[in-house]
């Protein structure tokens, strides 16, 4: 019965700004790699049917903002994510430092009912390039501080692990919906069950 | 003959000349006119004229000699020279012609374009025409005469046109000559001028023969009939623009005056016998005697020309030799010279021809010239209001010591008064400046040449003789005033005065033992004023071309600046006076006040300020007005109390109103001065401190300054509304609901720009966006005036929703939404929602109210973050120790 009945999967993409979030994604969905930067306004997110252990399921990859640049958007969208990848630079220290902060804050917005067990994946992205500042084996040791969190060592430009990352990642995230209570499995009723209550909300209460 | 067939005849006559003369006109051909006989024929159907009705009485001389001999004595001073010459000087007249001098004098004249005006002066005198023709004579028939003239005069002007004058009853073949005689005659009103010019020509002449001949020769019965001609004297030439011909034809006689080789008194006219040869034998004794009498005459009649034409003016200067030539020709000359150069006469038509050439130029835009009043609209917030010049900034530079005229002139610091009342203010202090930079000049001649005669001389003799020159030049401008006067007054009134004044004119000038010196000052004058003060000459195409060129502002090229640099620019540097020497029409009351500028962005250190590179505003008693924003009510004064404060001058350009006119100045509500007609014109505008602190919306009064002013501020955020008026949200209630729209559309901008699927609404809202938190509480008039009107209310209103609806049915919106960091509950929030949602300024956090609220306890996304950045600081210690 479940293996018939069509699977969404919520990934959010977190990490600091230029670690090459949407670049990831795009390499995954579209295939197709840009040299140039262009800094994600808001949010923004794609889809894309994959099929994993015979069950096609429609990832929606949620690609955030790195930076903050508007002050009013919040994060509503962190509710009900099957899985958090987690982005670094290999070749940029402070991005790997600031993992840490980037899966507290998912884990405290996202309020998931096991927030130990909660799926969450690591990418270093850009191997293609030199110098290297975080090792992998740096890497593999934070992932196991966090409850051995499965690393990827990717490429967005050269297409470098990105299938098997974006695999593994649906694997987790279909875990972890298995496991998890039915009512976080379907995001778009849960939009509208927030949807409906807005606009009296916003009308009345709005100024 | 019947009379019909002497009418059919001269119908014919004149149809003859006119086909002639059609054809001549109308074919483009250029050698019509001398190869193909256009010539000769036309002087045979002219001729043909001339015979008819001629009492040729057996003269010998050919046909029609002695009429046209009458110009010897109608007009002798164009006679004398070329009536022989015309007769005899016969290189390629036509073989048949030879011996006929009045053939030869008609081809001369035909061949020359002369013709017309020469017949016109014999038919003016009837009593010639009549000894001459018989009554029933082509030629003295009025109308013909007429249409004969106007047909020559056609063809030596080449303008078809004129033959329309003629009336075509004259030649179509018309037997009822009665009913030429009722018709309506065409007729070109003459000037009145014109009129009296020819009386009093006649007059004049026949007062002259008068005076020559009183002693009976004449005799009575001879003169009557002539004055009753007089009265009766009809102008011929009857075409407008003969006066001017007239002219042409003095003028010419002046040119040849000047020539040394004219043979003025050689030529003895001989006369044969005619009827008139007793009466005729006095007056011929006289002969050389009333030809010098009357080369008099014509030359003071041309001074009179001159006068009254002022446009040739400038030419007969110009056409006059230079002076090293004329020199040498003697006494002629002399009188030429004073002629057009130095009587007081002269001078009056020269100061008429400056005023004249500049209206030429003056109001005519020039194409390309740069209109600085067309520089595109900047608004307030962009120029601060600099743009706006007041009438007049009081503003007039001062020249440094030393700094050249030509420099000061070109200087920016002149160029920078844009002012409309400083730039015409310049007018007066610039043109004062020239004049007595030129008489400086002047002045300086003179002196050098003093100087140079007197050097070998003992200093006291030196001394002496020049007070003897200044004494003898004070006593000649006292003649040349009175006789200047004298002419003024008696203009051509009565010949009695004027010879009168010509006599003391010529005492004035022969008998004053003009030495050299003058003739060279003379000279120096004819330079100067031909050059420097006909302005023709000045403003030639490439003085106009080249003073646009001149860099910013100064490239009008009839500002005050301008004028006076072309008018200098004929001198050396050296001859000209230092600007800094010249008094300025700037007085010391008048001159800006020595305040320091206010300091525009930065503090202006009084150690650099040396005044010239800071233009300075007003003067010790009065300011121009500030292009400044009034957020506040004026306390109100009385007019009097204020106009006291306010020294009883316009506000906005100084002008100063006695206390009784004082009624008469307008408040301006904006400024809350009084200012005169000039400056306020009554225009109605809103007034910012009115609205902010009353709401009032009514629209005062307000100076034209002032007008501009808030125009181009209307649309510019300036009030901080809230910060001004606490209140004013009590006071409006639509205030208060603008600004909470305002508030939540800021906070609505970032979701709708952040989401690829508001395309369809971005172009409805965006216009609504601001950039900065700032801006959504800074109002301009604009936005006031539309929160009165509702129109604010409405808009928002209309964009807010629009937007709501968008992010509520969008998920990418939905999801950048706030989940309340507190309870946690699946609510999503969103910060514009102030009734239900506190929100933190620091992190932009959205919590509940009821869950938390704003000043309450630390956000909590706050605090994490704080402890976050202390364990990075914690492990960078670490890291380091």
């Amino acid at each position: 019965m479940a293996s018939r009945k069509k699977v969404l999967l919520k990934v959010i993409i977190l990490g600091d700004s230029s670690v090459g979030k949407t670049s990831l994604m795009n390499q995954y969905v579209n295939r197709k790699f840009s040299n140039q930067y262009k800094a994600t306004i808001g949010a923004d997110f794609l889809t894309k049917e994959v099929t994993v252990d015979d069950r096609s399921v429609t990832m929606q990859i949620w690609d955030t903002a790195g930076q903050e640049r508007f002050q009013s958007l919040g994060v509503a969208f962190y509710r009900g994510a099957d899985c958090c990848v987690l982005v670094f630079d290999v070749t940029a220290p402070n991005t790997f430092k600031s993992l840490d902060s980037w899966r507290d804050e998912f884990l405290v917005q996202a309020s998931p009912r096991e927030p130990e067990n909660f799926p969450f994946v690591l990418l270093g992205n850009k191997v293609d390039l030199e110098p290297r500042s975080i090792s992998s084996k740096r890497a593999q040791q934070w992932c196991q501080s966090k409850n051995n969190i499965p690393y990827f060592e990717t490429s967005a430009k050269e297409a470098i692990n990105v299938e098997q990352a974006f695999l593994a990642i649906a694997k987790n995230a279909l875990a972890q919906q298995n496991s998890a209570v039915d009512l976080y499995n379907e995001f778009p009723d849960q939009i509208k069950l927030t949807n409906t209550q807005k606009p009296s909300n916003g009308g009345s209460s709005c100024c | 003959m019947p009379k019909s067939q002497y009418i059919l005849k001269h119908e014919q006559l004149l149809r003859d000349l006119k086909t002639i003369i059609d054809g001549l006109l109308s074919r483009q051909v250029a050698n019509i006119w001398s190869i193909y006989g256009g010539l000769s024929r036309l002087h045979a159907a002219v001729e043909k004229i001339f015979k008819h009705g001629y009492k040729s009485d057996g003269n010998v001389n050919g046909s029609y000699y002695y009429f046209v001999q009458g110009l010897e004595w109608l007009q002798p001073k164009t006679s004398n020279n070329y009536f022989s010459i015309d007769c005899e000087y016969q290189p390629n007249i036509p073989v048949h012609l030879k011996g006929d001098k009045a053939s030869i004098w008609l081809y001369r004249n035909l061949e020359n374009l002369t013709l017309s005006t020469k017949l016109g002066w014999l038919l003016s005198d009837r009593n010639h025409l009549n000894g001459c023709y018989y009554s029933h004579a082509f030629l003295r028939s009025e109308k013909y005469a007429e249409a004969t003239l106007i047909c020559l005069k056609a063809l030596e002007r080449k303008q078809p046109s004129l033959m329309s004058e003629i009336n075509p009853r004259l030649f179509l073949l018309q037997p009822n000559a009665e009913d030429i005689h009722k018709m309506h005659r065409r007729c070109s009103s003459l000037p009145d001028r014109y009129l009296n010019k020819i009386i009093y020509e006649n007059k004049t002449k026949r007062s002259k023969i008068l005076e020559r001949h009183s002693e009976g020769d004449l005799s009575n019965e001879l003169l009557n009939p002539r004055k009753e001609v007089v009265g009766k004297f009809k102008p011929w030439s009857s075409t407008p623009n003969l006066y001017v011909e007239k002219l042409e034809v003095i003028k010419e006689i002046i040119q040849s005056k000047t020539e040394p080789s004219t043979p003025i008194y050689s030529k003895k006219i001989f006369f044969s016998n005619t009827k008139n040869q007793n009466k005729r034998c006095t007056f011929f004794q006289n002969q050389e005697n009333h030809d010098v009498q009357s080369t008099q005459h014509s030359i003071r009649f041309a001074k009179k020309k001159i006068k009254t034409i002022v446009v040739d003016n400038v030419d007969i200067i110009e056409h006059t030799p230079p002076l090293s030539n004329s020199y040498s020709s003697g006494t002629t000359v002399v009188e030429n010279l004073d002629s057009s150069s130095s009587t007081p006469q002269n001078f009056l038509s020269d100061s008429i021809t400056l005023p004249r050439s500049m209206v030429d130029y003056s109001f005519r835009a020039l194409p390309g010239e740069k209109d600085y009043k067309k520089t595109p609209k900047k608004s307030f917030i962009e120029d601060g209001g600099k743009t706006i010049l007041p009438m007049s900034t009081g503003y007039f530079p001062k020249p440094t010591k030393g700094q050249s005229l030509i420099s000061f002139l070109t200087s920016s610091k002149i160029s920078r008064t844009n002012a409309e009342l400083d730039r015409e203010n310049a007018h007066f202090s610039v043109s004062e400046a020239i004049i007595s930079a030129l008489e400086q000049i002047r002045y300086n001649q003179d002196l050098q040449l003093c100087d140079e005669r007197m050097d070998d001389s003992d200093p006291e003799i030196m001394d002496l003789k020049q007070r003897i020159r200044v004494r003898r030049r004070q006593k000649i401008e006292e003649k040349q005033k009175r006789l200047w006067n004298s002419t003024v007054f008696n203009n051509g009134k009565t010949d009695a005065t004027t010879s009168t004044t010509s006599d003391t004119y010529s005492e004035c000038s022969s008998s004053d033992n003009i030495d050299d010196i003058e003739i060279d000052e003379a000279s120096n004058l004819i330079e100067n004023k031909g050059i420097s003060i006909s302005m023709a000459s000045l403003y030639s195409e490439d003085d106009i071309k080249r003073m646009r060129g001149v860099p910013d502002g100064a490239s009008d090229v009839f500002s005050a600046e301008s004028v006076a640099i072309s008018l200098i620019s004929r001198f050396k540097a050296k001859q000209l006076p230092k600007a800094s020497e010249l008094e300025w029409l700037v007085s010391e009351k008048d001159a800006p006040q020595a305040l320091l500028p206010l300091p525009n962005s930065w503090p202006v250190n009084p150690d650099d300020f040396e005044g010239d590179s800071v233009p300075l505003r007003g003067t010790q008693d009065w300011a121009p007005p500030r292009p400044q924003i009034i957020f506040t009510l004026h306390p109100s004064f009385t007019r009097k109390q204020l106009m006291i404060k306010q020294n009883y001058r316009c506000a906005g350009c100084s002008m100063r109103v006695s206390p009784q006119y004082a009624s008469k100045f307008r408040y301006c509500e904006y400024l809350g001065r009084y200012f005169c007609t000039g400056c306020h014109s009554n225009q109605l505008s809103y007034i910012p401190a009115r609205i902010l602190y009353k709401w009032d919306f009514t629209r005062y009064a307000v100076s034209t300054f002032s007008y501009r002013l808030l125009e181009k501020m209307y649309t510019d955020p300036l009030f901080r509304i809230f910060d001004l008026n606490k209140n004013i949200g009590k006071i409006a209630k639509d205030v208060e609901f603008c600004r909470r729209y305002r508030l939540g559309l800021f906070y609505i901008k970032d979701f709708v720009l952040a989401c690829r699927n508001t395309s369809s609404i971005c172009e409805t809202v965006k216009p609504y966006f601001k950039k900065d938190k700032e801006d959504i509480e800074i109002y301009s008039l604009q936005d006031l005036v539309k929160i009165k009107t509702g129109e604010m209310k409405k808009n928002l209103k209309f964009v807010v929703d629009l937007c709501i609806d968008h992010i509520m049915n969008c998920q990418i919106c939905t999801g950048r939404g706030h989940i309340c960091g507190i309870c946690k509950n699946d609510d999503i929030i969103f910060p514009w929602q102030m009734n239900l949602v506190s929100r933190c300024d620091k992190c932009g956090t959205c919590y509940h109210k009821s869950c938390w609220k704003v000043g309450m306890s630390p956000c909590k996304k706050c605090t994490r973050l704080s402890r976050r950045r202390e364990s990075d600081m914690s492990q960078s210690l670490e890291g380091c120790l």
